[in-house]
């Protein structure tokens, strides 16, 4: 596998399209590995990268269950943004949305990372207020943030018409210009090239039932395939996570909650910026265009636990209200395809990362429905945590043990209710 | 999915409300509180029927299938915080 580069494209264009290589090689499991990373999304990818590349891991297998891209990295509507109020997710996020930058360059991958602007709607003085208050949090950590008026946002977002009538009429709005969209699945595709050029054995169809101990020690895993030895294992399987822990015999703080997303047809460019319109009493709808032209929207979690990944129509229609009350334009087009993935939604609605019991045994979720936006500062500080067996600064505030001191992450204050966060 | 209310019958999920998650276990307030679910497979729930009889109920469901398991009213709505 040769490294992308304009002549290549070229080259390949003369010869045909036989010429291009398969991403990533396909394979069965090897009996042994130093590092077993379980599930096959962004996270589980660009950890198994990152071992290979930074911390000299040569021998590392990531298993995934079903395909590379059939998780939530492929199901997620791509907004990638460092907007937050908590310190401890101000800088996580912050790393990885500087690690997004430069990421395409790094993976010799399109990643298409558009930094159009993340614009939150107000929709009350209270949310207006709110705004200004993570606003100005945002700018003490170093982050860029922009409180608009009403005028400001109709400059900022041309498709938008601010003054006109709606239910819940546009007060104003934070920006944070950096933030954008990143194609999901040029990630998951991009980290699983990387990684496979490194070494790293990519094994699709393989679920992990458990894990195998050796007087109390982890030894491998057990798997639809076979046992696999390993020294470490590494689980990055987000909606499975419960599933997983539960097999394990780890009790969690989370639950299993759906979140749903859409994309309309295609259409010409008429929306070039992220909007999330944030309604009075709860109820939001978040929206940017794809590079193919259609409106990729989602709004907010079903409402109750669900390990089924069908979602309910209700959402689904709430969701369009809002969205046709933002833009009245897109009545006109059809929804293409809707959807739903499993979230990890945690308690305090912030990620787990972590080593479990002193063990070799490393877990990486609770993303609930954010975390794609950090796929590569997760996928760094993971592997670190990995080879090195102690977590960085970055993560620490992550901690599993948090729930029981009493240090949580409550980024949203809702309390103790995943369907809430 | 449908729910079963014990005075109205049958209804449509968008009727009711869910409010969240029971504690099936915990010897400590922490558990209580954050690791509140016994198996993450099956949960037992507190939901109003708000858009119909306003009666709060408990539902014990399979989030594998979808399915509501059990349905039974409570009397009170419960306090906040778990439900303890
Ligand atoms: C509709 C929707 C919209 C979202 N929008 C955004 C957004 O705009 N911005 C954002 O930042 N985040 C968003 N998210 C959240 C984000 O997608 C997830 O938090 C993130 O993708 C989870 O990490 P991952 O990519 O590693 O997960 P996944 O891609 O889900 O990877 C986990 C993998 O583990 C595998 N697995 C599970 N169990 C096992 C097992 N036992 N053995 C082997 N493999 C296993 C699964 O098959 C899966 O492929 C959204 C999520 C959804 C569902
Ligand atoms: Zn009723």
């Amino acid at each position: 596998m040769g490294a992308y580069s304009a002549f290549g494209l070229l080259r390949e264009a003369i010869r045909g399209p036989r010429a291009w290589q398969p991403l990533w090689e396909r394979r069965a499991p090897e009996a042994a590995y130093d590092v077993v990373i379980v599930g096959g999304g962004g996270h589980g990818l660009a950890t198994a990268y990152h071992l290979a590349r930074h911390f000299g891991l040569r021998r590392v297998a990531v298993l995934e269950r079903t395909l590379i891209g059939y998780g939530n990295v492929g199901r997620n509507t791509t907004i990638v943004r460092s907007n937050y109020l908590l310190p401890e997710n101000q800088h996580f996020y912050e790393d990885a949305l500087r690690r997004w930058r430069s990421l395409g360059r790094e993976l010799n991958y399109n990643i298409m990372f558009s930094p159009r602007g993340v614009l939150d709607l107000a929709t009350s003085d209270d949310q207006l207020a709110a705004c200004a208050r993570r606003g100005n949090a945002m700018r003490l950590a170093g982050i860029d943030a922009e409180l608009l008026d009403r005028a400001a946002v109709g400059r900022f977002a041309r498709a938008l018409d601010c003054g006109a009538v709606r239910q819940f009429p546009i007060h104003g709005g934070l920006l944070q210009r950096r933030g954008g969209t990143v194609r999901h699945d040029a990630v998951a595709w991009g980290y699983a090239r990387a990684a496979a050029r490194l070494g790293v054995h990519i094994i699709e169809q393989c679920e992990v039932l458990g894990v195998v101990r050796v007087a109390g020690r982890i030894a491998g895993v057990e798997t639809s395939r076979g046992t696999i030895a390993a020294e470490r294992v590494g689980i990055a399987v987000a909606g499975g996570t419960a599933e997983l822990a539960r097999r394990l015999g780890i009790a969690l703080p989370l639950e299993t909650h759906l979140l749903q997303a859409g994309v309309t047809e295609p259409v010409k460019p008429m929306l070039d910026r992220v909007l999330i319109y944030m309604f009075p009493h709860g109820g939001e709808v978040y929206v940017s265009q794809s590079d193919r032209g259609g409106l990729v929207f989602g709004g907010m979690l079903d409402g109750y636990p669900s390990m089924t990944q069908r979602g309910e129509i209700t959402r689904v229609r709430d969701v369009a209200a809002a969205l046709t009350s933002l833009l009245p334009q897109v009545k006109q087009l059809r929804l293409l395809r809707h959807w739903a993935g499993m979230n990890d939604m945690t308690m305090d609605g912030s990620p787990i990362i972590d080593r479990i019991g002193g063990d070799e045994l490393y877990l990486n979720g609770g993303w609930c429905y954010g975390g794609f936006k950090a796929t590569p500062a997760s996928g760094y500080a993971f592997a670190e945590l990995i080879a090195r067996g102690r977590a960085s600064e970055l993560i620490r505030a992550f901690r599993l043990s948090r729930f029981a001191s009493g240090h949580l992450l409550d980024e949203s204050g809702a309390g103790p209710f995943p369907s809430r966060q | 999915m449908l729910i079963s209310c014990p005075f109205c019958g049958e209804r449509e999920v968008a009727e009711f409300e869910f409010r969240c998650t029971l504690e099936e276990r915990g010897a400590t307030a922490a558990e209580r509180l954050y690791f509140r679910l016994a198996d993450p497979r099956r949960s037992l729930e507190h939901w109003q029927h708000v858009r119909g009889c306003r009666m709060w109920l408990e539902l014990h469901r399979d989030l594998r299938t979808g399915r509501v398991l059990r349905t039974a009213s409570v009397p009170v709505p419960p306090a906040d915080g778990t439900g303890s």
